[in-house]
């Protein structure tokens, strides 16, 4: 009994000790945003021994170079925008493609698994000139209409329905409901765990996704957060690491929260999406 | 009847639009660019059959010389990095496993709170804690004791490596080790009580009821993971520049320059769809690999 205590004990410390590693980025990320410049550039500890607010006064006074707030407006706008584009038309294709005669059933649902097994990286670049040919790179557009093509999320949302008994509705539509009445009281509750895990799943990729905004935007004003970021990190900013983290911090806070309030959701759609 | 096939239609109308005009016309747009001479400036000028294929693969050409770096490095970073993201995740799920049960939820919460940051954000910070000259990460081993003096973790090779890999291994291994965890808890516990009293250790228990038993998703977790870093691109790119040289430029930033830097729509969508070759091989991998399994049961 007294070895498995003691197994016990070297098991928490061993947990805690990955912990400080992986707590140690993003603390360094908020500590080096507390310090001055000369401390900042030399880190020869974590924790700040001067605290100063200057350089998110820095930051927030730089509306030129980096005028964040702005950028997290458009990141807002498009992780909205998409997410609702790609949760309504997602479930409305998968509630027909599961419960109602479609003409061409078998042949939707086919190339959905096809178009799964494709790699996104394939139709970036012809998206791309596509959309610069139609001068639409000067908008957010771009970041937020491709959402609506989601393969993955109709086939999650068509699978669960499959599995999920129909007499409900049937019973609905009997009763004289009709067909919207029917998604809309009884189809939509019903699906809901796979619709929210999908939801902050696209949420999560529009927010953080890199390759694809560097492609489509090409105006200072019109970056997302993430793009932001990386203009500073390959651009001028870089030379003052103060500035540098506490604009990190600024436009990781929003996703983090978010993140680990949600976490629990986000893990059963990660192993839904991937099993089944 | 006619009434519910009419709604059907338009429901599944919207997406389709979306999915034909965003996924559809684009894909075959690039089949038709790929075999195409094609710039991003003047657009297209004249069928050229595989002629853009040969180049890549064959001729003596640059873009040759691009795309083998490119799929090299590439390469190396999937072998880098894989082994961890899967073996570590695994390691990280059955440590979170054998914790007391007040205890799992926090740590779970600080392995997998990474996961959620974009990849500019994890370069930001690691291409500060990990600079050569009075980084936070290299004074720290130095007083630690471990280091006798600092090295220039992003400027020169093999330290580039190890950085690149360390960054990435902290972004997502909590996503993998989140599949482990909802996996392990699928375990039947009668299973670990039966063995104990069979006097089974911890290895036996690892060999004959944990690997059984997540056998699928292991394999799952496997074959992502190496897709997903077949993609890398924003960690180099940002941390690095590809550098030093151009030893850790991956292929997809091969590809953005092929058109982005030398206008040639062409020759890089040759480039994507071989890259997409690739990864469709590994997904059907991953379909046979699964497969099989189920067979034997």
């Amino acid at each position: 009994m007294k070895k498995k205590y003691f197994s016990r004990i070297l098991l928490v410390m061993c947990a805690c000790m990955l912990a400080y590693a992986f707590l140690l980025p993003l603390l360094f990320m908020v500590f080096t945003s507390f310090k001055g410049l000369s401390e900042a550039m030399t880190s020869s500890t974590l924790f700040p021994k001067e605290w100063t607010l200057d350089n998110y006064r820095q930051l927030f006074a730089s509306t030129s170079t980096a005028p964040i707030f702005q950028w997290l407006l458009n990141t807002a706008i498009v992780t909205v925008a998409g997410t609702a584009l790609r949760i309504t038309t997602s479930v409305l294709a998968a509630y027909a493609l599961a419960r109602l005669p479609v003409p061409g059933k078998g042949f939707i649902v086919a190339s959905l698994v096809w178009a799964m097994a494709i790699p996104e990286i394939v139709t970036f670049f012809p998206l791309f000139y596509i959309f610069k040919q139609i001068g639409m790179l000067n908008s957010l557009l771009p970041l937020i209409l491709p959402s609506g093509s989601g393969v993955m999320c109709i086939y999650l949302i068509y699978n669960f329905l499959l599995s999920f008994p129909r007499e409900l509705e049937e019973a609905g539509l009997v009763e004289g409901a009709n067909v919207f009445q029917v998604l809309l009281h009884i189809v939509l509750p019903s699906v809901k765990p796979v619709v929210i895990t999908q939801a902050f799943i696209t949420f999560l990729g529009l927010y953080n996704s890199y390759l694809w905004p560097s492609l489509v935007v090409n105006r200072q004003e019109n970056r997302t957060v993430t793009l932001g970021i990386a203009a500073l990190v390959l651009g001028e900013n870089y030379t003052n690491p103060g500035v540098m983290m506490a604009s990190t911090l600024v436009s990781v806070v929003p996703v983090m929260a978010i993140f680990v309030v949600a976490n629990k959701y986000v893990v059963k759609g990660f192993t839904q999406s991937g099993i089944k | 009847m006619r009434k519910r096939k009419g709604t059907a239609a338009a429901f599944v109308f919207p997406f389709l639009l979306f999915f034909v005009l965003f996924w559809l016309i684009p894909l075959i747009y690039g089949i038709w660019m790929s075999v195409s001479k094609y710039s991003l400036i003047t657009g297209y000028s004249g069928f050229v059959g595989l002629a853009n294929y040969i180049k890549i693969l064959f001729s003596d050409s640059m873009y040759h010389k691009s795309f083998f770096l490119g799929l090299k490095n590439t390469v190396i970073f999937v072998v880098l990095t894989t082994p961890i993201l899967t073996f570590g995740s695994l390691a990280l799920a059955l440590l979170l496993d054998r914790l007391p049960e007040r205890l799992k939820g926090i740590f779970r919460t600080i392995y997998f709170a990474s996961y959620s940051v974009s990849v500019t954000a994890v370069a930001a910070v690691f291409v500060w804690l990990m600079k050569g000259n009075g980084g936070y990460f290299n004074n720290m081993l130095i007083n630690l004791g471990i280091l006798d003096s600092p090295i220039p973790w992003l400027e020169q090779q093999p330290f580039v490596w190890a950085a690149l890999t360390i960054a990435t291994v902290w972004w997502t291994i909590g996503y993998n080790m989140m599949l482990f965890v909802n996996a392990l808890n699928e375990i039947d516990m009668n299973l670990y009580e039966a063995s104990a009293i069979d006097g089974a250790g911890f290895f036996v228990q690892l060999r004959y009821i944990i690997m059984p038993n997540i056998k699928n998703i292991f394999y799952f977790v496997l074959m992502t993971t190496i897709i997903a870093s077949f993609n890398v691109y924003g960690q180099p790119r940002l941390m690095t520049k590809g550098g030093p040289g151009e030893t850790t430029k991956p292929l997809i930033m091969m590809i953005t320059s092929t058109i982005m830097d030398r206008n040639d729509l062409g020759v890089g969508s040759a480039m994507t769809l071989l890259m997409g070759i690739v990864i469709v091989l590994c997904s059907i991998g991953q379909y046979y690999l699964t497969k099989e399994k189920e067979n034997l049961v």
